[in-house]
């Protein structure tokens, strides 16, 4: 037998190892590299790195790409980023076949035949950007230009298509925010004033968690997981997370705890309730930094009682009471919550009870606590163009007012009730038609409809579900071919990074920047329209580069020129191989800054400013800050200075100004066969756009629905048996995953599989021929071995919408599960417009002018009705 | 490990003067995200349907009190791997310096006997079709990622490990953190009593995981059906 000698290992592994071997004790465990560098396993040829930003979701890591041969081979994590620090989880490793996807569109396309029928005809740009000029050109002259209607989804341009919109004039921007996590925004901007938390997960030393899957997805999966892990293990916190499922997330937690969708708000206020009856409070942070006073919140709580919240949630009332002691005593603690409390009919009620415990406990800002988000800003070159002068009654409907994200669920139905007349749609990294409630029975039905919507142009590399009912579809490009500034709030570091093209546009595929350009310069040639001038930059780069030309220090560092070389500003410190954490010069650990809240005024600042009665600084009609012991604090940004616990504004509109509860009016007196149907997300897939990713499919490419065991015996299914599940708009059919981590009242469903589009992939049609549209066929997609490829649930699941938040209510949609019945075929799925029409009407019923919202308040009877406010002002979100 | 111990003249733990590589897998930080799986696929051009390193799961207890238990696998890099001793042409060798097991695609004949005999399932056999690289039909297997440590870099699934539950570095050398985490902690391995040594050591793994049964990956009923499907149409 062979014996590798260490005389064979050099010959083996080339001469570039020499040297390590000659000093054995130089290589060592986790000093050694933790990234950074790639070679070729086979050639052991050192792979070309890279930097750029990582665009599978919306975490938005820093990322390096290794290419090879001009191909993206390996994608990391770059190790210079302070989120990010070296690592990627399993979709961004994945991200190329995004690029090499064998079913990307490379080529504009034409639809020849009915809308929707999949008949396809290659133009060229020149073909594609005339047609769509002269649809926008007549718009603008014969009609209103918020007859254009742009509607994204993920969207990281960096501003470009504001400015497009901007320079047509139209404010029909639409944006996905409220099928993704709007009211937890809503709940939480007016109350501090920023739309999101930052925990500081690594040294705290307990979590509570409402609803938040942060281990396999949600803001902000790999950076928090992260911390979490540390915080676990380093910091020994403990976690307790609340769910309807036993995601990666509750199970890795030390407690998972079960909870009735919807009822985590209650949880959360009889929490309060006993922090608040035992003292367990902060009083002198409630005192200091609130907008009520102690008793004040002490006696709102009374009514709070664990009890009422055990007979709502099922959560047993002496784990209430526990886990409010435990909470209370942890020092630091932390909230943290995602779509679970918020996804529901009265979400902004839910996001807003669970952030009170944060802060009546006094953990905000504090090492190890609820942190605010750390931002950092980029340009927009100039000159800008102005905001449109009329606003859309699409993006800003009148019955939503406090929806500063908008209400984009419902607006099929709102053009259909002919609100606004829609002649261009304009559609950017969206596919309403698989990701939002209804699905192909409301959003296929309103693009196949060619009164409501004449004319479709979808900007897309993949024939998605939303592509297939294209007029015109542009060959957008996948993140890894395309210029884009990012900046997220994904630690405690503020950061800037670049997005940089890692290989050159595939095909004819153009980023948006660059054929939204060629459309202005041919919708205004000599510039006489005055859009031109908004769209003047040389190139992409030229674009970006005046982007980040004044951002303080980066500048001096060289700007884009860095970004290009680096990735990311500013880099904090260097990966430390023996801690995997971020060490500055003398190699202790980075450390962050907290307490924002305390920054003091200076000088300047008090130039000129009054002080109120309650510490308030005023200066120029606004308040910049408060004073407490003498000192002048800058505060939160929120409008007060303070957090508003109690909300004014809500109160205009007839809605509880403080934290509160609303149980789903349709979850009382449920039947015993009667379940709620729930969304998931798996670790590997984002909503809608990795089935066609094969790494991440051959892991997950089914979803069977996971139902509790003693359900499934009461039923009498077992795990791969057919059930039917019916909704109120509809049924479909899927298969039984019997477990014991589900609630015994819900069924889950998850996104991501069942696609009806998106590629051969997606659709486990593999006997098609690859390469429909120009790409390169991938030969390993013949060593594809599964043949199930989900079920989608979105179609039987009404579009619900939060009457103050405006979110969608994924998980409010009461179900029958049943076995199948005869004739059920595996994925069969059945609803219709009228249906999801009817339960549109019925969620309207809860707005502020809707005839349900003032019984769902009885406490708010004082309230003078609708026409005591005034119409608002569009926000500016 | 004394010279002593050491049973097999193959076996370099302990052994002065070489490296003798190891991984320490935390389980209470991995989190089940599966990044590890999808960096060695892109590392290596790894096809549909086989896989150099994997995540199996189980769900564990009764409703409402239920955990989710990870337990990332690969090879085990044994240090008195059966692997080797099976290979009837020297296709499979141990690097004495590391002590990488390794696989060399020329010499391999496709008999399999590498995969019977391995007690971990780490083995598998190329299929012909492939997206870039061009060894196809001979038998695979993790490598360490012996190409990226030769050059002081951590394997692929240690680089992007999220929870940072991989752990990768030399037990020769006391000062490591393998040696370091070894030392500390109660660590399990793999099948010990099969003798093969395995250099993958885990924290927090219970004999409840560690005697890995088939349900650990996934329901009966469903990994029955998956088995059912991948026979089907998984052709070599």
């Amino acid at each position: 037998m062979l014996e590798i000698t260490r005389r064979n290992f050099i010959k083996v592994t080339g001469g570039t190892t020499a040297a390590a071997l000659a000093a054995p004790s130089m290589l060592r465990a986790m000093e050694t590299d933790l990234g950074g560098r790639d070679y070729n396993p086979e050639s052991y040829k050192e792979r070309k790195a890279i930097p750029t930003n990582c665009h599978v979701c919306n975490i938005q890591d820093g990322a390096v790409a290794f290419v090879e041969d001009g191909r993206v081979v390996k994608l990391e994590g770059n190790p210079n980023h302070v989120s990010t620090r070296g690592r990627l989880c399993a979709k961004g490793n994945a991200g190329m076949w995004y690029s090499y996807d064998p079913d990307r569109i490379l080529y504009p396309l034409k639809r020849v035949g009915k809308r929707g029928e999949g008949k396809w005809k290659r133009i060229s740009w020149d073909e594609a950007l005339n047609e769509v000029a002269g649809r926008i050109d007549d718009v603008l002259k014969n009609g209103d230009p918020n007859e254009i209607m742009l509607k994204y989804g993920r969207n990281r341009t960096g501003g470009v298509l504001s400015r497009f919109m901007n320079t047509l004039g139209s404010a029909t921007v639409l944006n996905h925010t409220s099928v993704c996590e709007s009211s937890k925004k809503v709940g939480m901007e007016p109350t501090w004033g920023p739309d999101i938390e930052t925990p500081d997960f690594a040294n705290t030393k307990y979590v509570l968690n409402f609803g938040s899957n942060i281990l396999e997805a949600a803001y902000f999966h790999n950076p928090y997981s992260q911390r979490i892990t540390e915080g676990r293990v380093d910091s020994n916190a403990k976690i307790v997370t609340f769910d309807v499922r036993l995601s990666n997330t509750a199970g890795f937690s030390d407690e998972w705890i079960p909870v009735f969708p919807g009822t985590d708000g209650a949880v959360a206020l009889a929490i309060g309730h006993v922090i608040l009856r035992e003292d367990l409070q902060d009083s002198e942070f409630i005192t200091d930094w609130t907008n009520v006073s102690l008793s004040e919140l002490k006696e709102h709580y009374e009514q709070f009682t664990p009890q009422w919240a055990a007979e709502l949630s099922g959560v047993p009332e002496e784990t209430i009471e526990r886990i409010a002691r435990e909470f209370a005593h942890a020092s630091p603690a932390t909230t943290y919550t995602y779509r679970g409390p918020a996804k529901h009919l009265y979400g902004s009620y839910n996001e807003k009870a669970c952030m009170m415990l944060s802060i009546m406990t006094g953990n905000v800002e504090k090492r190890g606590g609820y942190c605010l988000p750390r931002g950092m800003g980029y340009d927009q070159p100039q000159p800008e163009p102005p905001q449109p002068k009329k606003a859309s009654i699409l993006r800003d409907p009148p019955e939503f007012p406090l929806a500063s994200h908008h209400v984009s669920h419902l607006v099929p139905f709102w053009i259909a009730e002919g609100r606004q007349k829609v002649s261009v749609y304009i559609n950017y990294m969206d596919n309403p038609v698989y990701t939002n409630p209804g699905a192909e029975a409301v959003w296929g039905e309103l693009f196949r409809n060619e009164e409501l919507i004449p004319f479709r142009v979808v900007l897309t590399p993949f024939m998605g579900e939303e592509a297939q009912t294209a007029d015109i579809i542009l060959p957008d490009v996948p993140y890894l071919e395309r210029w884009e500034p990012e900046s997220m709030p994904n630690s405690l570091w503020p950061w800037v990074g670049l997005r940089q093209p890692v290989i050159a546009p595939m095909g004819e595929g153009k980023e948006h920047r660059v054929y939204l350009q060629e459309l202005i310069h041919r919708l205004d040639p000599d510039g006489s329209r005055g859009m031109k001038k908004y769209w003047n930059f040389k190139s992409s780069e030229d674009y970006v580069r005046q982007q980040f030309e004044n951002v303080p220090g980066l500048k001096e560092a060289g700007g884009l020129d860095w970004l290009k070389k680096e990735g990311v500003w500013p880099i904090y410190g260097k990966l430390n191989p023996a801690t995997g954490k971020v060490s500055d010069k003398t190699g202790r650990e980075i450390k962050a800054e907290y307490g924002l809240h305390k920054k003091e005024l200076s000088r300047a600042d008090m130039t000129g400013a009054t002080v109120d009665e309650e510490g308030t600084i005023h200066k120029n009609g606004k308040a910049i800050g408060v004073q407490r012991n003498g000192r002048s604090y800058v505060g939160f940004p929120s409008g007060s200075r303070l957090i508003n616990v109690r909300i004014d504004e809500w109160a205009e509109y007839g809605f509880n100004p403080m934290p509160t509860f609303k149980r789903i009016p349709w979850h009382e007196n449920l039947k015993e066969d009667e379940m709620i149907l729930t969304t998931y997300k798996y670790n590997v897939h984002v909503q809608s756009r990795t089935a066609s990713v094969k790494w991440l499919a051959e892991i997950v490419h089914r979803n069977w629905a996971p139902i509790n065991t003693e359900t499934a015996k009461r039923i009498g299914v077992k795990t791969g048996d057919l059930i039917r599940v019916e909704s109120p708009v509809g049924h479909l059919v899927t298969k039984a995953y019997v477990t014991e981590g589900q609630h015994p009242r819900v069924i889950g469903i998850s996104t991501g599989c069942g696609h009806w589009g998106y590629g051969r992939l997606a659709q486990l049609k593999l006997k098609e021929k690859g390469g429909e549209f120009g790409a390169q066929e991938d030969s390993d997609l013949k060593n594809v071995w599964w043949d199930d490829k989900g079920v989608h649930p979105n179609a039987i699941i009404p579009a619900v919408a939060d009457p103050i938040g405006g979110s969608a209510g994924w998980y409010d949609t009461v179900v029958k599960v049943t076995p199948a019945r005869e004739g059920d075929r595996y994925g069969d799925v059945e609803s219709s417009w009228d249906k999801h029409m009817e339960w549109y009407k019925k969620t309207m019923g809860f707005t502020y002018v809707g005839d349900q919202h003032r019984k769902m308040h009885p406490e708010m009877a004082d309230w003078a009705g609708p026409d005591s406010v005034g119409p608002k002002k569009p926000s500016g979100h | 490990m004394s010279e002593e111990l050491r049973l097999s003249a193959r076996e370099t733990r302990g052994k002065p003067g070489v490296r003798r590589y190891a991984m320490v897998i935390d389980l209470r930080r991995c989190i089940g995200c599966d990044a590890c799986m999808v960096a060695c696929k892109a590392e290596y051009d790894v096809p549909l349907g086989v896989f150099r390193t994997w995540v199996p799961y189980r769900v564990v207890g009764k409703y409402p009190t239920v955990k989710k238990q990870f337990l990332p696998r690969l090879c085990n890099h044994c240090d008195d791997p059966p692997c080797v001793r099976s290979c009837p042409v020297g296709a499979t060798y141990k690097v004495e310096d590391g002590g990488f097991v390794l696989q060399d695609y020329d010499r391999c004949i496709g008999c399999k006997a590498c995969m019977a005999s391995c007690p971990y399932n780490a083995r598998f056999m190329l299929p012909e079709h492939r997206t870039r690289s061009n060894i196809t039909s001979v038998v695979d297997k993790c490598t360490f990622c012996h190409h990226r440590v030769v050059q002081g870099l951590v394997p692929a699934c240690v680089q992007t490990c999220v929870g940072r539950a991989r752990v990768f570095g030399d037990i020769n050398d006391p000062s490591s953190e393998v040696s370091r985490l070894v030392a500390r902690h109660a660590t399990q391995v793999l099948r010990p009593e099969q003798g093969t040594k395995p250099q993958v050591f885990y924290i927090g793994a219970d004999r409840n995981m560690t005697e890995y049964g088939r349900d650990v990956y996934d329901a009966r009923e469903a990994l029955d059906d998956e088995r059912a499907v991948f026979n089907r149409n998984h052709t070599i």
